[in-house]
C-alpha cells in the first residue's frame, strides 16, 4: 500500500466526518425544530440514510476533481495530484471545523471545489482553472438562497390559502393536505431517480418515478384522513399529519445528501487510489466500493459524534417552528434542488434551505427570524472558496518542498 | 452548524401571552376587591388591593423582559414598533387596575348608598371584562399568524376587538347615571365621599379605556 494512499484516506475520512458533523443539522433541523423527531432519533436515521446513501447509492464511478472545476490535462506530474488532492482535503476539512465552529452554515461542495482551485493556481497558473464552471458556481451562491426563497414564499402563500383560508378548513385540509405531501412525494421520487440513481432523464424521472409514487402517496395519506382526522381543530390536526409527513422528506434530505456529497471527500481519494494502482488519472476514475464504505462511515461517525450535539441544540432552541413551516421549507428546498440537477447547476442545499427560511419569513410565516444570522451566513458563503482556497496553496506549497 | 439555533428567533408572543395572563390575574383580584368593597369587607378589599398592586409589579417586570429581547434584529411577521407599542398598552390596563385599587385603598368609606355601590359594581365588572377580552385578543393574534394571515382568523380576531370596543359605550351609560346619582343624592354625601366614589368610578372606566387602546394595536397589527 502506497503511503500517500494511506495518507489521502485518513484526510478523505477526516472530510467525511466533517462533511457529517457540518451538515448533519441542515437534513434533520427543520424536523428537529419543529417537534418532528428527537434529537436521538434524529442522529440515529440521519446516520443510517446518510450511509446508505452514500455507500449503495455514491457514484461508483468519481469525477477526480469536483465538477470539472481545473482541467486535470495540465496536470503532467501525478505527485502532483496526489499533494494537490491531500492539500484540497485538508483545506475544505479544516475551514469546515473552522466554520462549525462558529456556526456558519457553509457549503461542503464550495470547501472542496476552493480547495481544488487553491492548489491549481499554485500549480498552473489561473488559466488552469476553468472560469466559466467558477462563475457558474459563484452565480449558484447568489441565485440558489433567492430562487428558495422566492419558491418557498409561493409554496407558504399557496400552502395556506389551500387549506387555512376556507369556510371549512378541516374540510379542505382533509382534501389538500394529501395533496401536498402527494406533490412533495413526486419530487422526491424524482430526485431519488436523478440523485440516488444518478439518472439523467428528467422526464423519465417524473413519469417513472415522481407521479406514480405521488400518486400511491396521495392515496394512502388520503384514507388515512379520512379514517381519523387528527383533531377537531383544523390547525392541531394539519400539523400532526405534517409532522409525519416531516420525518419522510427530512430523510429522504439526509439521504440524498450522502448519495451525493460523499464524492466531495472520496473524489480526490479516488484520484490518489487511481494514481497509486494505475500510475495516471484522467477526468472520471471507477471508485472501489471499500472507499465508497469508508465515506459513507466517516459521514455517518459525523453525525454520530459531532451532529448529535448540533441536533440537540436545535432541538431546544427551534420551538418556533411548527410542522407546516418545516414541510414548506424542506418541500421547495427539494424542489430547487431538483430542478438545479437537471439544468446541471452545481447548487448547494444549505443554501437553498436558508433561503426557503428566509422565504417562510417573507410570506410572514415566521415568528421571528435573526437578521444578524442572514448576514453571517451570507458573508460565509463568499469566503468559502476563497479561504479554502488560500489554505489549500499554502498546504500544497509545503508539500511540494518537503515531497 | 448551529446556525439553526440562531437563525430562528424567540417569537414574542408567547411572552406577550404571558404577560396578558398576569394583566388578567390583576385585574380579577381587583374585581374581587371591589365585591368585597361591595360588600363592605373593607379588611378583605385591603388585602386584595395589596395584591393587586403586587401582580402589577410582576407585569411591569415581564414587559421590561420582553423589550430587552426584542431586538432591531429580528425579522418578524408583525413590525417591531407595533408589538412594543401594544405591549406598552396592554401594560397600562395593569397600571389602570392598580390605579382603582389605590383609590380604594385611600379611605375607609363611610356607609354609601347601596343604588351607588351597585352602578360601580357594575361598572367594574363591564370594565374588567374588557380587560379579559384583551387576553383573548392576543391568543386570537398568534393564532393569526399561527394560520399564515388567514381570512377567517382574522375575522375572528375582529369580533373580539368590536366586543372590546362595545363595552365602551355600556360603560359611557354607566358613567353618566353614576354622576346623576352622585349628584342628586349629593344631600347624603359628604365632598370627600363624592370625590372618592367619582374616582373609583373614573380609574374603573380607565381599565375598559386602555383595553381598548390595546384592541386597537393589534388591529394595526393584522392590516400590514
Amino acid at each position: 500500500m502506497d503511503p500517500w494512499l494511506l495518507v489521502t484516506i485518513a484526510v478523505g475520512f477526516s472530510m467525511a466526518w466533517a462533511i457529517g458533523a457540518n451538515d448533519a443539522a441542515n437534513s434533520m433541523s427543520t424536523a428537529v425544530g419543529a417537534k418532528a423527531i428527537t434529537p436521538k432519533q434524529a442522529v440515529v436515521i440521519a446516520g443510517v440514510l446518510e450511509f446508505t446513501g452514500a455507500y449503495f447509492f455514491g457514484k461508483s464511478v468519481t469525477e477526480t476533481i469536483r465538477k470539472g472545476i481545473i482541467d486535470p490535462a495540465k496536470i503532467a506530474d501525478p505527485n502532483v495530484l496526489i499533494y494537490g488532492s491531500v492539500a484540497a482535503l485538508l483545506a475544505a476539512t479544516l475551514w469546515l471545523v473552522i466554520a462549525t465552529k462558529f456556526g456558519l452554515p457553509v457549503s461542503t461542495t464550495h470547501s472542496i471545489i476552493g480547495g481544488i482551485v487553491g492548489y491549481g493556481i499554485v500549480y498552473a497558473g489561473a488559466s488552469i482553472v476553468n472560469w466559466t464552471r467558477m462563475t457558474q458556481v459563484v452565480l449558484s451562491w447568489i441565485l440558489s438562497p433567492i430562487i428558495g426563497a422566492i419558491i418557498a414564499y409561493l409554496v407558504f402563500k399557496t400552502f395556506t390559502k389551500s387549506i387555512f383560508e376556507r369556510r371549512d378548513p378541516v374540510r379542505s385540509a382533509r382534501i389538500w393536505s394529501p395533496f401536498w405531501i402527494g406533490l412533495a412525494f413526486v419530487v422526491i421520487g424524482t430526485m431519488f431517480y436523478m440523485k440516488v440513481l444518478h439518472g439523467k432523464d428528467l422526464r423519465v424521472g417524473i413519469v417513472h418515478y415522481g407521479i406514480p409514487v405521488g400518486i400511491v402517496i396521495f392515496a394512502i395519506t388520503y384514507f388515512l384522513v379520512r379514517l381519523r382526522f387528527p383533531s377537531s381543530d383544523p390547525f392541531i390536526g394539519v400539523e400532526a399529519i405534517f409532522k409525519k409527513a416531516q420525518v419522510i422528506t427530512s430523510g429522504y434530505v439526509a439521504l440524498a445528501h450522502g448519495a451525493n456529497d460523499v464524492a466531495n471527500a472520496i473524489g480526490p481519494v479516488a484520484a490518489v487510489y487511481a494514481v497509486a494502482t494505475m500510475g495516471m488519472t484522467g477526468m472520471k476514475v471507477p471508485v472501489p466500493r471499500w472507499i465508497l464504505a469508508m465515506g459513507g462511515l466517516g459521514i455517518a461517525v459525523g453525525v454520530a459524534t459531532y451532529g448529535y450535539r448540533v441536533m440537540e441544540t436545535v432541538g431546544k432552541k427551534i420551538t418556533e417552528l411548527t410542522n407546516t413551516r418545516g414541510f414548506t421549507i424542506d418541500f421547495s428546498a427539494a424542489t430547487v434542488v431538483l430542478v438545479a440537477s437537471w439544468l446541471g447547476l452545481p447548487i448547494s442545499t444549505t443554501h437553498v434551505v436558508v433561503g426557503a427560511v428566509i422565504g417562510v419569513g417573507l410570506a410572514r410565516g415566521v415568528k421571528a427570524i435573526n437578521k444578524d444570522i442572514v448576514r453571517d451566513i451570507i458573508i460565509s458563503w463568499f469566503v468559502t472558496v476563497p479561504v479554502a482556497a488560500v489554505i489549500s496553496a499554502i498546504i500544497f506549497e509545503v508539500l511540494m518542498f518537503v515531497g | 452548524m448551529q446556525v439553526w439555533t440562531k437563525l430562528f428567533a424567540k417569537s414574542p408572543f408567547k411572552p406577550l401571552i404571558k404577560h396578558a395572563e398576569v394583566v388578567i390575574q390583576t385585574v380579577e383580584t381587583l374585581e374581587r376587591a371591589l365585591r368585597a368593597w361591595y360588600e363592605g369587607d373593607y379588611e378583605k378589599m385591603k388585602k386584595l388591593a395589596v395584591e393587586v398592586d403586587r401582580l402589577e409589579d410582576v407585569a411591569d417586570r415581564i414587559k421590561e423582559e420582553i423589550r430587552d429581547s426584542l431586538s432591531s434584529r429580528l425579522m418578524m411577521a408583525v413590525a417591531r414598533e407595533d408589538v412594543l407599542i401594544y405591549l406598552h398598552m396592554q401594560d397600562k390596563v395593569a397600571d389602570a387596575a392598580e390605579d382603582t385599587a389605590k383609590w380604594l385603598l385611600i379611605k375607609r368609606p363611610r356607609a354609601i348608598p347601596l343604588e351607588i355601590k351597585e352602578i360601580v359594581l357594575n361598572m367594574g365588572t363591564e370594565s374588567i371584562k374588557a380587560a379579559k377580552l384583551v387576553y383573548e385578543a392576543i391568543v386570537q393574534m398568534d393564532r393569526v399568524i399561527e394560520s399564515g394571515f388567514s381570512e377567517s382568523e382574522i375575522e375572528k380576531e375582529y369580533k373580539i376587538i368590536h366586543e372590546i370596543e362595545g363595552v365602551e359605550s355600556r360603560i359611557d351609560g354607566l358613567d353618566t347615571e353614576l354622576m346623576r346619582t352622585v349628584f342628586e343624592r349629593e344631600d347624603e354625601l359628604t365632598w370627600g365621599d363624592g370625590t372618592y366614589i367619582l374616582n373609583v368610578a373614573r380609574t374603573l372606566s380607565n381599565i375598559s379605556d386602555k383595553a381598548k387602546d390595546a384592541a386597537e394595536r393589534i388591529r394595526l397589527m393584522m392590516n400590514k
